[in-house]
């Protein structure tokens, strides 16, 4: 373990004697304090929940599923998000949609937010850019487990269309 | 006996020999799609063409037969570029929606195309639209874009089901496998068309879209639904059992199993009971292991004299469990009826399907014969003077008149898996393990003896019947005990004469017929398997 020796500087005789030094502090309070109330301009501090911050624009929030052009999930329940999920934190119950173009949709289409590490390998691997996480929302608290749980139906309000053409362009 | 050059090495076989096997023989992977080592050959995929010098143009390899002074070679330049084509033109037309596709992750035209081909498609023009989800039969769905045409299945269905259901219609590019008009692919081992199609063109309708299958483990054992015994692959999710597929094993079931016994796992998985109950007061209430057993123990002894006590076998104890039972009711509770249950005959065929429904009536018939363990048909039960019954197993189809007699019996101890006729007869419920949750062997019809493996783990209050045998055994003072079904079956091989000579650790994946075994008689267990999950 390195050890840092700090030499400090010999203190004044204004410092030694404390009530100055006390008396300053004060003051800068106070002058900070006056500018808050009288003059809003350059205030260091963000006002949080009435201001935020802007996220940057590849920042990873809660997951949506996109539509297809009639609303329906664009999801085909490959499961190559949950296959490259290093969390293993999607469920999906895959099904018949008994339509020879889409043949398989979720049944049910579950993300555990509380194991969920928003790493985006499930956007990566996702061949029908069904699955995205640029909702720009964060986690919210909640008082159970259970509503960590995000489900087909959340998932899809998040969502819309998506801008991507299935099959490419050419089609 | 020619001798030709495969890729420099030499080699000399039986002529006749076909360039595959012979290259087979050498260790020499040759890609193919239509061939088939259970069915004809008919070399119509092109996957295995290889250069020779024999021929001005590549030939196919499952085909060809080697001549003497015949120079192969399996990789070349040229062998590399016709594979290279016979992948494009295969897939020219191929939908490759392998993410929805069930076969991704086993696929054969995967597989190939990643290690022989790797290039982007060069067709610029739309693809023919062919038959999409259309349902052949009752387990089988035909997507007829991904179909390559090899004709395995039309081929498996003439040759092995010996049904004709399917052909190849229409011509070029607008060929597709279908059924005859007016037929349905409804074959007892119709199932197995699923299996050796190398795309995902034939997909299995009960297996449809449940899981994919690079999630699932596997896990090798032996199907139970009749004394045939196949081999098989459970494969399982999340510690369930998602499906059963065959595997090859030339003493039993060659390449295939009926469509039966594929489906049967799902019968297992419904109403099952994994925790022990008694019945006292006229109420069931659950209680623990140990207190069940030791209710069992003191319902044989109120019954007053092991002649009041009966038992009832079961064909589908496995050769460990069976052995701990002879043991008990000739050791410890020497004196009882024995009687024989097991599921009724049923209808057989001449291709696998066997008449008795039981997987192990064999093996438990020999054990208990070597023991001099003499059992009844349970159909012949009779509850007169009986006072205490112990059954283990639920898999008995008894007569009505049967379960009245034994529901007539004071003190009913039952040892079985599922909610049922038998679960409400006991006043003692013992949960069992299943083929599945449990290591062992069982015989079939043809004494060869192979072993089943613990696939899933079963809930820690389910036992196997030799459990259960030996915790009474022990509680009624008999020293029975043993370690691990390794241990059990080395005492079978030491007692039972017709499993003289096997050996555990040489059961290997294909078992061991009667009479096969290496082992003299009177070694010790000490090569088996040390790993086995302990009966205890």
């Amino acid at each position: 373990m390195a050890t840092i020796q700090v030499t400090r500087g010999e203190l004044s005789l204004a410092e030694k004697l404390y009530i100055p030094e006390v008396m300053r502090g004060v003051a800068i309070t106070t002058r900070q304090l006056v500018k808050n109330v009288f003059g809003r301009k350059d205030i260091a501090t963000r006002q949080y929940p009435d201001v935020k911050k802007p996220y940057p624009e590849r920042f990873r929030g809660r997951h949506r599923l996109t539509w297809r052009d009639d609303g329906s999930v664009r999801c085909v329940a490959c499961m190559l998000c949950s296959t490259a999920c290093p969390a293993n934190c999607i469920h999906i119950v895959a099904g018949d949609k008994g339509d020879n173009t889409v043949e398989k949709y979720p049944v049910s289409f579950e993300i555990d937010l509380l194991v969920c590490v928003y790493c985006g390998f499930c956007e990566e691997a996702c061949p029908c850019d069904a699955i995205r996480m640029d909702s720009g929302k964060h986690p919210m608290p909640s008082f159970s487990r259970d509503k960590q749980r995000i489900r087909k139906v959340q998932l899809l309000e998040e969502g819309q269309p998506s801008t991507s053409h299935p099959g490419g362009l050419g089609n | 006996m020619p001798t030709l050059k495969i890729d420099g090495q030499e080699i000399t076989v039986d002529r006749g020999t076909t360039i595959l096997q012979a290259a087979a023989q050498l260790g020499v992977q040759i890609p193919t799609f239509c061939y088939h080592p259970g069915l004809s050959i008919a070399a119509n995929c092109r996957m295995c063409l290889v250069d020779t010098n024999k021929a001005p143009k590549p030939l196919p390899a499952c085909h060809a037969q080697v001549m003497d002074g015949m120079e192969v070679w399996t990789n070349n330049e040229k062998v590399q570029r016709t594979r290279k084509a016979v992948l494009e033109f295969i897939l020219l037309n191929h939908p490759v929606d392998c993410p929805i596709c069930d076969q991704a992750g086993e696929c054969v035209l995967q597989d190939h195309y990643f290690k022989y081909s790797a290039q982007p498609s060069r067709l610029f023009h739309r693809k023919r639209h062919k038959a999409k989800a259309k349902i052949l039969g009752p387990n089988v769905i035909l997507d007829a874009e991904r179909c390559i045409l090899c004709t395995r299945c039309v081929r498996f269905c003439d040759e092995v089901a010996k049904s004709s259901q399917l052909t190849v219609v229409n011509r070029g590019e607008k060929s597709e496998i279908t059924t005859f008009p007016g037929k349905q692919l409804d074959n007892p081992y119709a199932a197995n068309t699923v299996d050796i199609c190398p795309v995902g063109a034939l997909t299995s309708r009960d297996f449809r879209f449940r899981t994919r299958v690079w999630m699932l483990s596997t896990e090798r054992g032996v199907c139970p639904e009749c004394s045939r015994g196949c081999s098989i692959r459970v494969d399982t999710f999340e510690n369930t059992v998602r499906r059963y597929k065959p595997v090859h094993n030339p003493k039993v079931n060659d390449w295939w199993m009926c469509d039966a016994g594929r489906a049967s796992f799902r019968g297992y998985l419904e109403d099952r009971v994994e925790g022990p109950t008694i019945v006292a007061d006229g109420k069931r209430r659950a209680v623990a292991t140990a207190k069940a057993v030791e209710d069992a123990a003191k319902a044989i002894q109120a019954a007053g004299g092991h002649g009041k006590v009966a038992l009832v076998a079961s064909p589908w104890l496995t050769n460990e469990d069976a052995y701990v039972l002879g043991r008990l009711v000739t050791g410890a509770l020497a004196g009882v009826k024995v009687y024989m249950g097991g599921r009724a005959a049923g209808a057989g065929d001449d291709i696998l399907i066997q008449p008795d429904k039981n997987p192990n009536r064999k093996g438990v018939d020999a054990i208990f014969a070597a023991l001099g363990v003499k059992a009844a048909d349970l159909s012949s039960f009779d509850a007169k003077g009986i006072e205490t019954v112990f059954v283990f197993g639920d898999n008995h189809d008894a007569s009505p008149a049967t379960l009245e007699a034994l529901a007539a019996v004071p003190w009913r101890i039952v040892a079985g898996t599922k909610m049922g006729p038998w679960w409400q007869l006991a006043t003692t419920f013992l949960p069992l393990r299943l083929h599945w949750e449990k290591d062992g062997t069982y015989t079939n019809f043809d004494g060869v003896v192979q072993r089943i493996r613990r696939a899933v783990k079963a809930a820690p209050t389910c036992k196997s019947e030799g459990w259960y045998a030996m915790k009474l055994a022990q509680s009624f003072g008999d020293a029975l005990a043993f370690d691990a079904p390794a241990d059990i079956f080395a005492a079978v091989a030491g007692s039972v004469p017709e499993f003289a000579g096997l050996a555990w650790s040489d059961l290997g994946d294909h078992g061991l017929r009667f009479g096969e075994g290496s082992v003299p008689a009177g070694a010790d267990a000490a090569s088996a398997e040390p790993q086995m999950e302990a009966t205890t």
